[in-house]
Parts: structure tokens; C-alpha cells; sequence
């Protein structure tokens, strides 16, 4: 009469599932068996790498300890291409993107969002993106490489002969590998540290800690695909943080041609498709405008900086570098300057056209709770990056501690 | 009087019951109410977008409304994306929660076992009815928003999202991918329903607890704070249904999504076994 | 013994047992709505099961056609084990559980082949046939393609003891088979039970009507909170019950002091001039008492001797009456 068997299905099951997830992940984890390189080796490896095909997916992750903006958005929300929300949203949430590659002149990346997609392909020298949320395509035509080439090989010889030690130029992997770990900050250990598998492929694991103790990164993690030599993954974490602050990676990945089909790109019919203008119409643009505002300026309007004095300034060194943008820079942005007047910190984001004014309002508001004050102005503190935005309007950032800015900005 | 002898002994596959079920299921005027409450969706978004044709309201609203001007097949995707959240997890709610609880409560039930049916066979019979309700109801949306959207609007290649363009035939092809892919979202719900039907005789109370299992799922999906609940819940892809609409198809979500409701189909249907076969009939 | 019992099932299954069970009880809670119950339903008789509202004779039919577990005890229909075999039994078995059941949004017609189709043996290519047949015997051959919602209770009645017909059975569970129907429909269920009982069909038929029981059925079995108190045929129960003497007199309080001086237990009785008695000790027939009482010059008016009436031997069982007009 005991039929509680029955129940047995409904006991098996989920300890089937648990299992099969938790052993999928362990062999996931379970880290390959390779033949051991020293960095050097691998980065002669990498150079060395010749595999310039292949197709895959990337998923890329920032965990930067900033409120997550993505959160705000209802499903089928309204990506805008406009720069800044796209600066944002990298900085927070999860992205997909597919990748396809085919030699050096043959690429399409499509941005994978919920009910759309951005797609930027590159064919021989011509660029699109498209953003199918908005219907736009913008198309651009690169400098014909050949004469590109040419014309950067004969401004090398130039400067050669200005430079003598640029005839030191590194000609092979191994030259390369070495160059690259000169270059690297000696404030920085860089090993091989075991190996790892990423997108079902075996790989090594580079690892760089900086020494440096000022700066938020804790460290960063290359995994090399072991048979190619691809970099596989890349992951950064902050210190004082277990949950990598950025990642990004291959979850699968194809080394093998694309279909050629793929890098075919003609804008559907009623997109808004914009010509960008090509490299010497830009200059020659920007030149035009130059002239013009120099002609415009008045001569003693004070806001009008001497050109070499709005380049921005470096201080210090290795990890805690930190770049100081001189004033102007922040109203440049439309930064109110008003002095800790929370009610300006409304200009901080222009409200462009194409722009829906809630979602701004509501990124505004996020950011102003992202914004503490601070002795001589506001400042942004993420997990590896921070931002100060002093009272006189400059704008200082780097992968350190607040206060070190704040030191910095006083100097 | 002439006896007419069954054929005794040999059992058939009992597809019989299958089709018993349909029958019975389509004969029903609520399951038709339902499915004409599904097709009024594309009907009212493509009557709506064409009155008001000012056209430009320039990315507000559900995913693909303003294509829809531009190319009348569009409705099916718009009414898509609105009916998946709500409507068709309410609708698919009523099927899968009166599955069991409807038979016990119109006592029907009593008489399906002593015939025999066989606790098994009318658990799989119900499922599989539940099944069918879903791709019915997921194709209503879907071929009204095309008709409708013909009938109103000018038709053409279809732009993917990846800014591909398909023919009208490689479009057909995509919508009917599409129409498998929710089938599929909901065959977890489906599932869930089931079980829940097999707690109660009052069907009302499992099709309330089955629709608001798909409310509270995706609740609990939109908070970023438990993120790392989103990949086990049952709502997790069901907006993921874009990636066939680009070029190439990212297939993983089919395929993610196909293993989570294939999990929940193996959870709850064994929680159903065990309920529905030791559950005594006493209604 | 297991190997024991299982030899003796089988010797009386060979002399012909279409229901048996021992010990079977159903505990819901605290309550044992059937406790111990042993029935024993020849094959070939029409069985009466006898018993007040919610003396547990519902519950009974449902463990014995599986749809609810039995806390305790063994089941056997037809030779087969229930639950356990209940896919080779079943089919056997045509039931009315509990009055009928419908989809109200379907014909009777379509009702019918629903339930037919659930049974995986039956053939689909005679399942119209059947349906018909079953709808025609049942007098619903004209409201067969009406929807059944718009059936009467009787019609409705008669829908499920179609639905118990739809093949030929071994065994019929009829549950309050006559529940809402008029005295036409009462007699046409009885002829068609002892239509189907002359096909060899045994039948169990349920009911709380003693007079339809006592009309249609060979053996009986009466069930009373639960329990069994009393089963046999119809003929055994009677001869248990005893007779009852009621004396016409002018004389009562003499009457009574000669019937309590015989060992007798006068009962009050509304009218002063009668007095009444179980004739209750063994031996003792009316006629001492008559002679008892002319010895003794009670002057008697009338003496009645009424028979064992099953009415109130199933009082004395049950401790309940009976609607006995229904």
C-alpha cells in the first residue's frame, strides 16, 4: 500500500539538475593540462599568433560598484547611440556581442540588446554601423590602406632619422615579447599563472599585479588560448573586490572563416543612413573651423585658453598615473560649475535631440547620487576608476583613491 | 439486441485520448474567447498605429512599433513582445491550471480513471493538450498581426535587426521559428500549471496561482539585486525570442532557453506525477 | 501466510468472488469513514449495498475502483488485485460513481466518446456504435447530440449508466443508480438491471432506499458509520430479525405484568389499549402468549404477529430509519 515511490521521480530530478549544473561548471573550472611557459614564452606565443579568422561570442561584464543605469531601463527600452549613455552603459550591467573576423580588413561586431541591435561591420574600407532600434546607418570609407601604409613607412624613416632607436623597432615575437615587458611598468609583476579554460578551449593565464600600492587595480587576467595563441578573455579585478570590476570574453568561439556573407552590408531600405566625411574632409573641416574661430575670438576674452594649455597633464607614474584636464574642460562637458549646487548638477547631461528627457533626468538623478563631495569639489569613486570634478573645473581621474586626487588637485 | 464486442487485450497507443483531449479543449467557448482575446492585440496595435498616423514617436513604446508603418508585417512582432509578459502567460495560465482541477471539479476526473485512463497517460494527455494551447495561442498573435498588418499598412523584405534584409518567405520561416521559441518559453509555466492543478479541485485558484507564478517571476527578473536567480527563473528568456530575428541567428538563447524549460517540464511534471498518482479522487 | 492467501483468492476466485475485501479501512484524519470492512459479492447476483448518508459507501466504491488508496486492507475485483492491477480490471468494470458527471459544453453524444477514448482498449472504429447502443438503452437515443447542460437531472442520471454500459462489463458499480429519477425512470433502470443481471453481469448496486434494494437485489450488505454490520441474502437477514407480538386489550396493565411474566419486555405504546412485545426469548411462539393471557382472563380484543420486517431489522442495525418511499 506504500506508494510513496511515487514520489522518487520528484527526489531524483532535482538532484539530477543540481549535479549536472555544479559538475558542468566544475568542468568548466577544471583547469587543462598544458606544457608550462614563462610570460615571456607566452607573449612570444601571442605575437606569434596567425589565426585571424574565427567567429564567437563575447560576453563583457563591469561591475565598477557605480548604481546600475541598465536597471532604470524597461524591456524595449531605447538605446541611444548618443556617446555619453553609451560610455555609461559599458561602464555597468552585461553586454553580448557576436564577433566575427576575417583577416585584418574583414570584421562585424554586433551588439546584442534585448529586441535589438547595434552592428558595426567592416568590409575592405568600408565601415557601417547600424542601430536597429533607431533605423540609422551610418556609413564611412577608410583611407585606402595601401596608400595608408605608404605613407606611415616613409613618416617612420623620417622620424628614424630623427629618432636612431626607433630602428630598434621589434622584428620578431620574441623581440616584441621582450619590448612589451620592458615597456611594461617594472612596478608590475607579470607571470603565468596556471591555466584556465575559456569557451570550452584550454588556456594560460597572464597575470599582471601592479606593485604599486595607490592604485584601485588589483589585478588583470589574460587568458591566451593555448593552441593560437588569441587572447581569449580579459579580466580586471579591484582590490578589495572578489567580483571581477570588468570582464570580457569569449563564452564560445569558432576559428574558422566566416561566411562571407556576413561582412555584405547594404542599409535596409527607409534607414536614415548618414555619409561620415572621409579622413582629409574632416581636416580639412576642423582646419576651417580653426580659422574661423580664430577669426571670430575676441583677443582678450579670457576663457580662450592658449591651445597648448588645454592639453591635459600627466602626473606621476606607472599604475597611479593621474590625468589632470585643465579648466574649461568640465563646463566643455556641460558641467555647471556652480559650487556644490546640487540643483546645477541638472546641466551635467544635455539633453540632445533623439534623446528621451526621462531617461536622462533618471541617468542624472543616479549620477548624482554616484557624486559625493568632496574637499574642493564632487567626485565619482568606482572600484577601480575615480573621477574629481573640482570647484575651479578641472577634471581629474585615474585608477586611484579619491584623496589621492584631491592631494593632486591641490598641488 | 447486437452486442458490439470491443477488440479486448490488445491496447491501442491511446492517441485516442489525445485527440479526445483536443476536441474537447477546442470545443470549449472560453479557450475560444482566449484565443480571439490574442488576436485582438495585433488587431487594436495595428488599428491604433494606423489612426493616429503621425508616425514619428520616435522610440517610445514596445520594441518594433515604429517599423510598423513602414512595413505592415511588423505588427506580428509588436504584438508579440506585448503579449508575452502578460497575455499569453494569463491565457496559458487558464489551460494549464484547469487541466487537472477543471476534471476534478466538474467530477469528470472520476470517471477518466475508472474508464481506465491511467494516472500517467492523462497527465501526459493534459500536458500535451496545454502544449498545443500555447503554439495555437503564440500563432494566433503572430498570423493576425500579419494579416492585420497587410491589410493596413504596406508590406515588403522585413529588416532584421542586424539591418539584414529578408524576403517575405524567409520572414514566414523566422515567424514560425518564433512561434516554437515562445511555445517553448511557456512550456515551463505549462508545467507548472500542471502541478498546481493537481493540488486543488477549485481551477480557478490554480489558474490565478499559475498566472501570477509568471508575474512574480518576472518580478523577481527585473531586480538587479538577485541576479543570480535570473538564469533559473522560467521568465529568464522569454523576450529573448530577438535573436532569431538576426543575421545570423544567434541560436544559444533557443538553446538556453530550451534546457531551462526542459528543467522545469522535469521538476514539475515529477512533482505532478507524485501529487496526481497518490492523490486520492474525491470529487 | 502470503503463498497461503494468495492460493485461497485463488480457489475462491475458481468458485466466483467479483468483489472481495478484507480489513479495508480509510482513515481522513481522525476519522475512519470505513473501518474493517469484509464484502464478499458473489459473481451473478445483484448486490445491494445498503447503508445510511455518509455511512462510508462511497468511499468504499472508490477504493474499490481505485480512485482513492485504502489506508488498510486488501481489495480484490475480479480476481485482480486493486490498485495494482487496475488496468487489466477496469476495463471489465462499467461504475457510476457518486451520481453522474458532464461536460456541460458537450452532447451527451460527444460526453459518451470522451470517456470511451480514455480506455485505451476499446476500439475507436466501433466507439459510435457503442455510444449509440448505450445512449438507446438508456432511453437518451433522442437527446443525444443536445448539449448536456440543457439535460434534466434524470437525463443526466441516465447519461452515466450509459457511460457504465458503453462495453460490455463483468461487473457494474452503480452507485445510487436511481438518484433523481421518477418512478418511470425508476423502473426502467430496474428492468435494465435485471436485464443485464440475465446476461450474467453481476451487479453492485449502492443505495440508501431500502425498498429499491429490497425490490431489485438477491443478497445484500448493510454499512452503518462505517462498518459492516450485516450481510447474506435477503431471505438470511430476514429470518435474523424477530417477530413482534401487539395485543389489542381493555386490560393493558394485566397484559403487561402476563408478557414481562413470560420474559418478555412491554414496550410503551401511544395507544392505551394496545400492548407490544418482541417475541425475544427463543421458543416462545404467539400462541403461549395467547393461551398465557386467556388463562389469566386478560380479555383480548386482538392479537397481531408481525413478521420480521427488514425496515426494522435495518433500524436495529443502523440505528436509523430508512426513507423507505424515497
Amino acid at each position: 500500500m506504500n506508494k510513496n515511490w511515487r514520489w522518487l521521480p520528484a527526489g531524483i530530478v532535482p538532484v539530477v539538475i543540481v549535479t549536472a549544473a555544479v559538475s558542468g561548471s566544475a568542468v568548466a573550472e577544471a583547469q587543462p593540462q598544458l606544457p608550462a611557459k614563462t610570460a615571456q614564452e607566452l607573449l612570444e606565443f601571442v605575437a606569434t599568433s596567425t589565426d585571424d579568422a574565427y567567429s564567437g561570442t563575447v560576453e563583457q561584464s563591469s561591475d565598477l560598484g557605480l548604481p546600475d543605469l541598465g536597471a532604470v531601463d524597461a524591456p524595449g527600452r531605447t538605446s541611444s547611440s548618443d556617446p555619453t549613455s553609451m560610455a555609461l552603459e559599458l561602464l555597468t550591467g552585461e553586454h553580448t556581442a557576436q564577433v566575427y573576423v576575417d583577416g585584418t580588413d574583414r570584421a562585424r561586431v554586433q551588439v546584442l540588446d534585448q529586441l535589438a541591435q547595434r552592428d558595426v561591420v567592416v568590409n575592405g574600407n568600408d565601415v557601417w554601423y547600424y542601430d536597429s532600434e533607431s533605423n540609422e546607418a551610418a556609413h564611412a570609407v577608410l583611407p585606402d590602406k595601401a596608400a595608408a601604409k605608404a605613407e606611415l613607412e616613409a613618416k617612420l624613416q623620417e622620424k628614424s632619422a630623427e629618432y636612431p632607436e626607433l630602428q630598434d623597432l621589434p622584428r620578431t615575437p620574441a623581440e616584441v615579447a621582450e619590448v612589451v615587458l620592458a615597456t611594461i611598468d617594472p612596478g608590475t609583476d607579470i607571470r603565468v599563472d596556471g591555466t584556465s579554460r575559456v569557451a570550452g578551449r584550454s588556456a594560460y593565464e597572464l597575470v599582471l599585479t601592479p606593485e604599486d600600492e595607490a592604485t584601485l587595480v588589483g589585478s588583470i587576467t589574460v587568458s591566451v588560448d593555448s593552441e593560437t595563441g588569441v587572447p581569449l578573455n580579459v579580466t580586471v579585478l579591484a582590490k578589495g573586490q572578489e567580483e571581477p570590476a570588468f570582464s570580457a570574453g569569449f563564452s564560445s568561439v569558432d576559428f574558422g572563416a566566416p561566411d562571407a556573407d556576413i561582412f555584405e552590408f547594404t542599409p535596409p531600405a527607409g534607414a536614415t543612413v548618414t555619409e561620415a566625411p572621409t579622413a582629409d574632409e574632416a581636416r580639412a573641416e576642423l582646419e576651417a573651423r580653426a580659422e574661423l574661430e580664430a577669426g571670430q575670438a575676441p583677443a582678450d576674452a579670457p576663457a580662450q585658453m592658449p591651445a597648448e594649455e588645454q592639453q591635459p597633464t600627466v602626473i606621476g607614474e606607472g599604475w597611479s598615473t593621474i590625468v589632470e584636464l585643465p579648466a574649461g574642460t568640465a563646463g566643455g562637458l556641460g558641467l555647471d560649475l556652480g559650487t556644490g549646487d546640487t540643483a546645477g548638477m541638472g546641466e551635467i547631461m544635455e539633453i540632445k535631440p533623439g534623446m528621451d528627457p526621462d531617461e536622462v533626468a533618471g541617468a542624472q538623478a543616479l549620477l548624482e547620487q554616484a557624486l559625493t563631495q568632496v574637499d574642493g569639489g564632487r567626485a565619482l569613486q568606482t572600484s577601480l576608476v575615480s573621477v574629481l570634478i573640482t570647484d575651479d573645473g578641472r577634471i581629474l581621474a585615474g585608477a586611484v583613491g579619491v584623496d589621492q586626487l584631491v592631494a593632486a588637485s591641490q598641488r | 439486441m447486437a452486442q458490439v464486442r470491443p477488440a479486448r487485450g490488445r491496447r491501442s497507443l491511446g492517441l485516442t485520448l489525445v485527440v479526445s483531449e483536443i476536441t474537447v479543449l477546442f470545443r470549449r467557448l472560453r479557450t475560444w474567447a482566449m484565443i480571439g482575446a490574442l488576436a485582438l492585440i495585433p488587431i487594436l496595435i495595428a488599428v491604433v498605429v494606423r489612426v493616429s498616423s503621425d508616425g514619428a514617436a520616435s522610440g517610445r513604446g514596445p520594441a518594433f512599433l515604429n517599423s510598423i508603418t513602414q512595413n505592415g508585417l511588423f505588427v506580428s512582432l509588436t504584438a508579440l513582445t506585448v503579449a508575452i509578459p502578460l497575455f499569453l502567460p494569463l491565457t496559458i495560465g487558464v489551460v494549464a491550471g484547469d487541466t487537472i482541477a477543471g476534471e476534478a471539479n466538474l467530477g469528470t476526473l472520476r470517471y477518466l480513471l475508472v474508464a481506465p485512463a491511467g494516472r500517467l497517460r492523462l497527465l501526459l494527455v493534459k500536458y500535451a493538450g496545454a502544449a498545443l494551447f500555447c503554439f495555437v495561442a503564440t500563432l494566433t498573435v503572430v498570423v493576425t498581426g500579419a494579416i492585420i498588418g497587410a491589410l493596413l499598412f504596406p508590406v515588403g523584405p522585413v529588416t532584421l535587426l542586424s539591418g539584414d534584409t529578408v524576403g517575405i518567405p524567409g520572414y514566414f520561416v523566422r515567424l514560425l521559428l518564433l512561434a516554437l521559441y515562445v511555445t517553448v518559453s511557456l512550456m515551463g509555466l505549462s508545467a507548472i500549471g500542471l502541478f498546481i492543478s493537481t493540488l486543488t479541485t477549485i481551477p480557478v485558484g490554480a489558474m490565478a496561482a499559475t498566472a501570477a507564478l509568471a508575474a512574480v517571476a518576472q518580478i523577481l527578473g527585473a531586480l538587479p539585486q538577485l541576479e543570480w536567480l535570473h538564469p533559473w527563473l522560467f521568465t529568464n528568456y522569454w523576450l529573448g525570442f530577438g535573436d532569431l530575428l538576426r543575421e545570423p541567428i544567434v541560436w544559444t538563447s533557443f538553446a538556453d532557453n530550451a534546457l531551462l524549460q526542459f528543467g522545469y517540464i522535469a521538476v514539475f511534471g515529477t512533482l505532478a506525477y507524485g501529487r496526481f498518482s497518490t492523490k486520492d479522487i474525491l470529487s | 501466510m502470503r503463498s497461503a492467501h494468495d492460493e485461497r483468492t485463488a480457489r475462491e476466485g475458481a468458485t466466483g468472488l467479483a468483489i472481495e475485501t478484507r480489513g479495508l479501512t480509510k482513515v481522513f484524519g481522525r476519522q475512519r469513514a470505513v473501518d474493517g470492512v469484509d464484502l464478499a459479492v458473489p459473481r451473478g447476483t445483484v448486490f445491494g449495498f445498503l447503508g445510511p448518508n455518509g455511512s462510508g459507501k462511497t468511499t468504499t466504491i472508490r477504493m474499490l475502483l481505485g480512485l482513492a488508496a485504502a489506508s488498510s486492507g486488501e481489495i480484490r475485483l475480479l480476481d485482480g488485485a486493486m490498485p495494482k492491477d487496475a488496468r487489466a480490471v477496469l476495463p471489465r468494470v462499467g461504475a457510476l460513481v457518486e451520481g453522474p458527471a458532464i461536460y456541460p459544453f458537450l452532447s451527451g453524444r460527444a460526453n459518451l466518446q470522451r470517456f470511451d477514448a480514455a480506455d485505451r482498449h476499446t476500439s475507436p472504429s466501433t466507439r459510435n456504435a457503442r455510444v449509440d447502443a448505450a445512449l438507446e438503452r438508456v432511453g437518451l437515443g433522442h437527446a443525444a447530440k443536445k448539449r448536456a447542460h440543457a439535460y434534466s437531472l434524470g437525463m443526466k442520471q441516465r447519461l452515466g449508466i450509459a457511460n457504465a454500459l458503453l462495453a460490455p462489463r463483468d461487473l457494474l458499480i452503480l452507485d445510487e443508480p436511481t438518484n433523481g429519477l421518477d418512478p418511470q425512470g425508476t423502473r426502467e433502470v430496474r428492468n435494465l438491471i435485471r436485464s443485464l443481471s440475465d446476461d450474467g453481469t453481476t451487479i453492485f448496486v449502492s443505495s440508501h432506499l431500502l425498498a429499491e434494494v429490497e425490490q431489485m437485489c438477491t443478497m445484500i450488505a448493510v454499512m452503518s458509520a462505517g462498518r459492516l454490520v450485516a450481510q447474506g441474502t435477503l431471505d438470511d437477514l430476514r429470518s435474523q430479525g424477530t417477530a413482534r407480538v401487539r395485543i389489542t386489550t381493555p386490560d393493558p396493565a394485566d397484559a403487561r405484568r402476563i408478557l414481562s411474566g413470560l420474559g418478555l419486555v412491554p414496550e410503551p405504546h401511544g395507544r392505551d389499549d394496545v400492548v407490544t412485545a418482541e417475541l425475544s426469548v427463543p421458543g416462545l411462539q404467539s400462541e403461549a402468549v395467547n393461551a398465557a393471557l386467556v388463562r389469566a382472563d386478560v380479555r383480548v380484543r386482538g392479537l397481531e404477529v408481525s413478521g420480521a420486517s427488514l425496515e426494522d431489522r435495518f433500524v436495529a442495525l443502523t440505528g436509523e430509519g430508512f426513507d423507505v418511499a424515497g
